[in-house]
């Protein structure tokens, strides 16, 4: 488990990340570093001790500091601008804000006509663009 | 009874020859070192997918770590390669852009003066193109100027979309070639696949059924005609006999229990990497079996992969949609010397994902990052207003590409890892760059008022071609034309790694293609086809 202390100063970090702007929250506010880090370490339980280790590494150092230490380590930047933006993006009310539903199924309609008839034209009277086989 | 033919891999070439093989009576084994895919795992709905499908859908096998994962390394390589090993193999987790070759990806050596011409055409290949499509149920349309006139796929193509109406606008003004994207997506119901819902996740297993993929196409059918599938099955080596055939293979299964099956001819379908590995496994030497050439593992060739992506005013909802490709463009594949290297790259512009995706340094580039102030400006900026074209450039073969084996890795079943030794080649790095600027000009075209010309990154190797050379030469080739070994007479490859060259196309249209061919001169040779009895 990721202790207290250290979720605070993943709070910390990912506002640096995602900080509050355009009438959304910022990380924190948006629970990355609580419910929506849990969601996130539930589905990828491995990521959580490279996520801890990060955290560790850069203990005691004021937040800008401590991302300009992990900028430098690619294990570390990796995990984190992983999870941060899946936390925040996991929140049901952001990804309502930035207009995204998620995967949703878009069947193509068989009876729609084709939207690309009006284009070939100029294609096909182009001609071919290939180079024939040899004799 | 002893299986007429053993075949290693069930992706694509081992599911086409099996069932064909099935199709005219032959009892037929199939040894696959993976298992099936687990399509339960494919939980696009949930808003976690873009995290697990990481894991889960890996296409690296040291990420991936699965049971039938050998390892690789890649240390010496400057293209990490990608796979999938299980029943399907990578159609599980292709992008299902279905590119035939072009007439001239044939002749390379005749038209361009590199490489290799291949001991075949397309007008050969073409009736095999023809048949593959309808077992794979492709969607396209026929009239492609790029290609010879004939019949074209059985399905009518994806919607082009309005990212797609854009960029073919702003090609027709410059007159630019593109055409309605050829791809394994079932745009209608279409014998055992389901219609497309374009959700947009077919690089990470099609969880709606649609996308055109061996175990769904294939597998089903070749096992009702008795073919005997075993999953979990790591072939460890083949059995060569005093006679000069080889006997069968040798296998671990899943428990770690070794067995050794016997059959009359031997098909490898194991792809680029694994292929040449267990020929170099084989025959207790360092140089393995059907090695006189000395060309196993050798011209081993993997795409070098461009994108660049164009940001637009529209709002495209382009986070899904069949993915897949709306549209190609072939203007810049044929060889124009003028432009400092020779042969080319296909292009296919593809959608660019969820907000999850709009934050990744691929393909967006570290100097473009959007954390800190305005993050949720930039989100929504990208997010659904991004099209990119994916350019698939073309590498020449060379000797110092290669697979070799490495012994201080070990499988499951105590085999050596495989080792890649690659560099991109000057040819490579001056083509990506030209089609990348090209590709940029396309998106400007289009209205685009950002680009973005992505990072190269290593993780790009999908495709794995060259490695048992095909010709006609025994001195300097390892299989003949029909895919036998010059060395071994009851032995044969039917993967991408007999091909030449490897044109600048998305190539598994072209391996189900050779594979039906290949399958096919088999059987029609059956009668003087030299068997391990």
């Amino acid at each position: 488990m990721i202790s207290e202390e250290r979720r605070a100063r993943l709070g910390a970090l990912a506002d640096q990340l995602i900080p509050a702007g355009s009438g959304m929250p910022s990380a924190s506010q948006a629970g990355v570093a609580g419910r929506y880090l849990d969601e996130v370490l539930a589905a990828r339980p491995d990521l959580e001790p490279a996520l801890d280790a990060a955290l560790a590494s850069v203990e005691g150092l004021p937040a800008a500091d401590a991302l300009t230490a992990l900028r430098a380590d690619a294990g570390g930047w990796g995990v984190l601008t992983a999870v941060v933006p899946a936390a925040y993006f996991m929140n049901p009310a952001i990804r309502a804000a930035i207009g995204y539903p998620g995967l949703e199924a878009r069947p193509i309609d068989p009876s729609a006509p084709p939207d690309y008839e009006d284009l070939l034209g100029s294609v096909v009277e182009r001609g071919a663009v290939y180079r024939p086989t040899p004799d | 009874m002893e299986p007429d033919v053993l075949i290693v891999g069930a992706g694509p070439s081992g599911a086409i020859a099996a069932k064909r093989l099935a199709e005219d009576g032959f009892k037929v084994l199939v040894l696959e070192q993976g298992d099936w895919p687990d399509y339960s795992k494919a939980t696009v709905t949930r808003e976690d997918f873009p995290l697990t499908a990481g894991r889960d859908w890996a296409w690296d096998p040291n990420v991936r770590g699965s049971a039938g994962d050998f390892p690789v390394n890649d240390a010496d390589s400057d293209i990490t390669p990608l796979m999938w090993n299980g029943v399907g193999g990578g159609t599980v987790v292709y992008a299902a852009q279905w590119q035939r070759n072009m007439p001239s990806d044939f002749r390379v050596r005749t038209l361009d003066g590199v490489a290799d011409d291949w001991p075949l055409t397309y007008e050969d290949l073409e009736p095999y193109y023809v048949r593959v499509e309808r077992d794979f149920g492709i969607s396209g349309l026929a009239g492609d100027t790029a290609f010879p006139p004939g019949e074209g796929p059985p399905l009518p193509p994806v919607p082009l979309g309005p990212a797609g109406r854009r960029v073919a606008k702003a090609h027709n003004d410059l007159g630019w070639h593109w055409w309605p994207a050829p791809l394994a997506i079932a745009t209608r119901r279409y014998g055992r696949l389901n219609a497309c819902v374009q959700r947009g996740t077919c690089l990470q297993a099609c969880a709606d059924g649609a996308k055109g993929t061996a175990d769904i196409t294939h597998w089903p059918r070749a096992i009702e005609l008795g073919v005997e599938l075993r999953t979990g099955a790591q072939v460890r080596e083949l059995v060569m006999r005093p006679d000069g055939l080889v006997g069968g293979a040798i296998y671990v299964d899943a428990d770690g229990a070794e067995h050794e099956v016997r059959a009359g001819v031997t098909i490898l379908c194991a792809n680029g990497v694994g292929t040449p590995r267990l020929l170099l496994m084989s025959g207790g030497t360092p140089d393995g079996i059907a090695n006189s050439s000395g060309l196993v593992g050798k011209r081993l060739m993997m795409h070098p992969f461009g994108t660049v992506v164009g940001v637009f005013d529209e709002d495209f909802r382009a986070w899904q949609g069949p993915w897949g490709q709306y549209i190609h463009s072939l203007e810049f594949y044929e060889t124009d010397a003028s432009r400092g290297f020779v042969r080319g790259a296909k292009w296919g512009l593809q959608p660019t994902g969820g907000p999850f995706s709009m934050t990744a340094a691929y393909p967006w580039g570290a100097e473009n990052e959007i954390w800190g102030e305005g993050f949720q400006d930039a989100v929504r900026g990208r997010l659904g207003h991004s099209t990119m074209w994916g350019i698939i450039a073309e590498d020449l073969p060379e000797e110092s590409n290669r697979v070799v084996l490495d012994p201080a890795a070990r499988d499951a079943a105590g085999a050596p890892g495989a080792k890649i030794e690659y560099r991109l080649s000057e040819n490579s790095r001056r083509l990506v760059e030209f089609h990348q600027a090209r590709a940029r000009e396309s998106l400007i075209a289009a209205g685009a008022y950002e680009t973005v010309v992505a990072p190269f990154i290593r993780a790009t190797g999908w495709h794995l071609l060259g490695t048992t050379l095909m010709g006609t030469d025994p001195s300097a080739s390892v299989v003949d034309p029909t895919g036998r070994s010059h060395d071994i007479p009851n032995l044969y490859v039917f993967d991408g790694s007999v091909w030449p060259t490897s044109a600048g196309m998305n190539p598994t249209a072209t391996i189900a293609a050779l594979a039906l061919r290949f399958t096919e001169q088999l059987i029609e040779a059956r009668r003087s086809q030299e068997v391990a009895a």
